[in-house]
């Protein structure tokens, strides 16, 4: 079916406040009285707080309070299991851990402030490394992690904070059918989100006793209910209002300094901003986590896979809080089984307790460490048996009917169609422009997300319709989206459909921005509002006789009768759908034998995608995902030298710039089948996973050197090189 | 007190000697488009134009703009029309959450000033001092273009 206005690429009538500089961050917002936060952080990995003398602190003039654990009650925080206080007790686990907090008139004075702040530490053991934290004689950050609110029930060790299992078939017998078996150990690097707005929040209480927040949250009512437990106080006593989200990328989904700006708030009466320095960030907010992953697989002469089994831990750091699964771990976990039918399969994933920064959710949670692993060993299979990447793969390959590892059913699976494509465009099979040039392929894909969103639509007497919505604005484009496909089905110009950002007070629940679900599950809300409206716009137009196009007449008839037309729709999506999103990418890369230096050439990237409601916003989904794994692949490392993070500012821990970034062929293969509006998928998060893999295959293609640890730096492929040359 | 004229305003002000512009630009001006993003000089978010020249006003002092003109995303518009690289930016989709928005139009207006028809070298050579999370930049280089052409016809 051919649309009017899903699928145009329309960039305009959205964020002219964004180029403007109007557009109002939760950084930007400012109330009168606003007085300024600011935290001091332990200087150690692991000690007792002896004592704390903040009375040189408060002297300070301009210095309204200075708050410890003391003054607090003892609630623990979190997003699923609840380990982690808002401040610490008696105890320090990890370097940049929140000791006492400040506020202050301004936040140059704040600062000073907390420079006179005097703690005494005692130093405990620590431990850093995920494996030596699960030996029997490990330092235990947490005496009883069982007794936390959400604490999973398995616990191996007391450092464990969860296990995730995946299981098919009888894995050992598939090893005893196995001509061979391979074994290879991955590491993946500690890794920020890398979005630009540290996270920022302001707290006021109101005249009626309300506890008002703006804050960089993309889940505006899962705060609430957080909120409402962390503080101790009635869910409808707080209002959470939305601001744009400066980036977000998995990483702005907890409480980070909000209850202590209440409690800052509270205790001086004046509202209080708390913006994280981007040191903060690298130090204490909730990256990626790196991993240590172990692949065996079992396969036919042939490269037909008949078992695998995958190990990972995650080293999670000094808290689980910031994990928002129920499973306390990362579901991305389930992709080391990747895009192939493994007919004996057992995963296990540990996340694990260390005296490092907590770890969270970052774009496609766990995919990219899994994805780098999984491809990486495909390559070295198809290395070890004397066949081609390619071949090995098209014989493993997901297939209509099959299961995925958490036993989920498969439809239209296009992996086969998605590979080819990317072969071809990348020109895989011709000759290379010379030596020293390599091509690697990786695969991955991904579900298309699941959740609830409220959406409600109101025609205005001017003939214009106003879609109200709480969910905020990341920069994904989804407001653009909900407006196109609203205007689709009320047959309206893209102009006559405005937003409304609402609050929490305005609805009564919604599940936010996060796991690719905003086109799905908000794109289905404002599609089932927008059709009830419609009805609703026909029966009024019939009742007063007035063509069903002249809007405005119709409104102005209903507003004369005393009513608005009004709809609203909840949509909730609890079952992910029988589809996923394929992604095959290939890198052509050259390596500088003098350096090690590892240049890409040219990227190539095949999606296999639903019906694309916006063509611009969808390939800017798609190219950002892609640079930030190019990122992932050879720049970004936040490096840590027991416990203390070496790469404090973005001058050492690098993200990409425009010079980073390769020529790019995009191939889309369109199928409308997905469960979203006008039968979309999602996008943002297909094209992230399988950049490391597929780099890193290139590499070994151009030079015959396997780097098994990310990023691939020119000093780690330099060492290789030359200790291939002493070989 | 320094004076210092912000996107056409002359502004006389007292502040301490250790306010940043940026700050001094937030919070005593109001005008909150520059944003902070890394606080080193390195991101971009914050580049403003002084006397034309872009610098990153997080590591500027407030006092270092004494009787210079700053200008900043916030003076790009003209009479409530986008300049031609903002509007460009938007057409282009050349930003997703816009944080960094402020500084790259900043950065892009002063290259247009000074080379009205840039190769996408000379774009990438430019702009390598305003990073961007969210685009991959490459529809920052194609909003550039855009702005370029448009300008020229």
């Amino acid at each position: 079916m051919a649309h009017r206005i899903v699928g145009q690429p329309v960039g305009k009538l959205e964020g002219l406040g964004k180029v403007s500089g109007q557009a109002r961050y939760s950084g930007d917002v400012t109330l009168p009285g606003l007085v300024w936060g600011k935290a001091l952080r332990s200087p150690l990995p692991h000690a007792r707080i002896l004592r704390i003398d903040t009375s040189r602190a408060r002297d300070l003039a301009g210095v309204l309070a200075v708050l410890t654990a003391q003054d607090l009650p003892n609630i623990l925080v979190g997003r699923r299991m609840f380990d982690m206080p808002m401040l610490a007790r008696d105890r320090v686990r990890f370097i940049g851990e929140k000791v006492a907090v400040v506020a202050a008139v301004d936040p140059d004075i704040a600062e000073e402030a907390l420079a006179l702040i005097d703690v005494e530490y005692e130093d405990l053991p620590a431990v850093f490394d995920p494996i030596e934290a699960l030996q029997a004689d490990a330092p235990i950050l947490h005496e009883n992690p069982a007794a936390y609110e959400g604490a999973p029930a398995e616990r191996p060790h007391p450092n464990v904070q969860s296990v995730l299992r995946f299981k098919l078939g009888d894995v050992e017998a598939g090893f005893r059918e196995a001509d061979r078996i391979l074994e290879h150990t991955f590491r993946t690097q500690l890794d920020h989100q890398g979005y630009l707005e540290p996270h920022a929040g302001v707290v006021a209480i109101d005249d009626a006793g309300r506890v008002q927040v703006w804050a960089s949250n993309k889940m505006p009512f899962r705060l609430k209910e957080l909120l409402s437990q962390a503080l101790r106080l009635p869910p409808e006593q707080i209002r959470v209002n939305l601001t744009p989200i400066g980036g977000d990328f998995g990483g702005k989904g907890s409480l980070m300094d909000l209850p202590l700006a209440y409690h800052l708030a509270r205790v001086t009466g004046r509202p209080v901003k708390m913006l994280m320095r981007y040191a903060e960030e690298l130090m204490a907010g909730n990256p990626r986590h790196p991993s240590v992953i172990t692949m065996r697989t079992g396969v036919r002469k042939d490269g037909r896979i008949l078992a695998r089994r995958v190990k990972a831990l995650f080293n999670s750091g000094a808290y689980a809080a910031f994990k928002p699964a129920p499973s306390v771990n990362l579901g991305g976990t389930g992709m080391g089984a990747g895009v192939y039918r493994i007919p004996n399969l057992l995963i296990e994933a540990f996340c694990v307790y260390s005296n490092n920064i907590p770890c969270g959710h970052a774009r496609s949670p766990g995919e990219p460490q899994m994805v780098f692993a999984g491809e990486s060993h495909m390559d070295m299979i198809a290395r070890e048996l004397g066949l081609d990447p390619a071949d090995v793969r098209r014989r493993n390959l997901l297939r209509d009917g099959d299961h995925l590892a958490n036993g989920h059913h498969l439809e239209h699976v296009r992996a086969s169609d998605t590979l080819e494509a990317a072969l071809k465009a990348s020109h895989w099979a011709e000759p290379k422009a010379g030596p020293w040039i390599g091509r690697g392929m990786a695969m991955t894909h991904r579900h298309i997300g699941v959740g609830f969103t409220n959406a409600r639509l109101r025609l205005e007497t001017s003939g214009t319709v106003t879609l109200s919505i709480a969910l905020p604005d990341t920069g994904t484009g989804a407001h653009l989206v909900l407006r196109q496909v609203v205007a689709e089905v009320l047959s309206l110009s893209l102009d006559e459909v405005e937003i409304e950002l609402a609050n929490t007070d305005d609805f009564t629940t919604d599940s936010g921005v996060g796991g690719s679900r905003v086109t799905h599950t908000g794109g289905r809300a404002a599609y089932h509002a927008a059709e009830k409206l419609k009805a609703q716009i026909e029966a009024e137009a019939t009742k007063h006789g007035i063509p069903p196009g002249a809007l405005a007449t119709i409104a102005r008839a209903a507003a004369k009768d005393g009513r608005t037309l009004e709809a609203s729709h909840f949509y909730d999506a609890k079952a992910h759908a029988a589809v996923t999103s394929f992604t095959a990418q290939v890198a052509e890369v050259a390596v500088d034998p003098a350096t090690g230096q590892v240049t890409v050439r040219h990227f190539t990237t095949a999606h296999d995608v639903g019906t694309i409601i916006n063509p611009i916003g969808h390939q800017g989904q798609i190219e950002g995902g892609l640079i930030q794994g190019l990122g992932f692949a050879l720049i970004e490392e936040m490096k840590t030298e027991d416990g203390r993070i070496s790469t404090l500012s973005l001058g050492d821990f690098k993200l990409p710039t425009i010079q980073d970034i390769p020529p790019l062929t995009t191939v889309i293969l369109q199928d409308p089948v997905g469960p979203g509006p006008f039968n979309a998928k999602a996008i943002g998060e297909g094209s992230i996973s399988a950049v490391a893999p597929a780099v890193a295959n290139a590499v070994a293609d151009a030079c015959g050197v396997r780097i098994l640890d990310l990023p691939i730096t020119a000093e780690k492929v330099f060492f290789a090189l030359r200790e291939k040359v002493a070989r | 007190m320094i004076r210092l004229t912000v996107n056409g305003t002359a502004h006389e002000l007292e502040v301490p000697s250790y306010r940043t512009l940026l700050d001094c630009l937030r919070y005593d001006l109001g005008l909150t488009g520059s944003k902070e993003g890394c606080g080193v000089g390195v991101c971009g978010a914050c580049t403003v134009l002084l006397d034309g020249k872009m610098i990153s006003s997080c590591i500027a002092l407030a006092a270092f703009a004494d009787s210079r003109e700053v200008t900043t995303v916030e003076g790009l518009a003209q009479d409530e029309r986008l300049h031609p690289v903002q509007q460009a930016f938007v057409d282009a989709g050349g930003f997703q959450c816009g944080i960094c928005t402020p500084g790259q139009v900043v950065s892009a207006k002063a290259l247009l000033d000074a080379n009205p028809n840039p190769s996408d070298a000379e774009i990438r050579e430019w702009m390598v001092g305003n990073l961007c999370r969210c685009t991959g930049y490459y529809k920052i280089i194609e909003s550039i273009r855009v702005a370029a052409e448009r300008s020229r016809a």
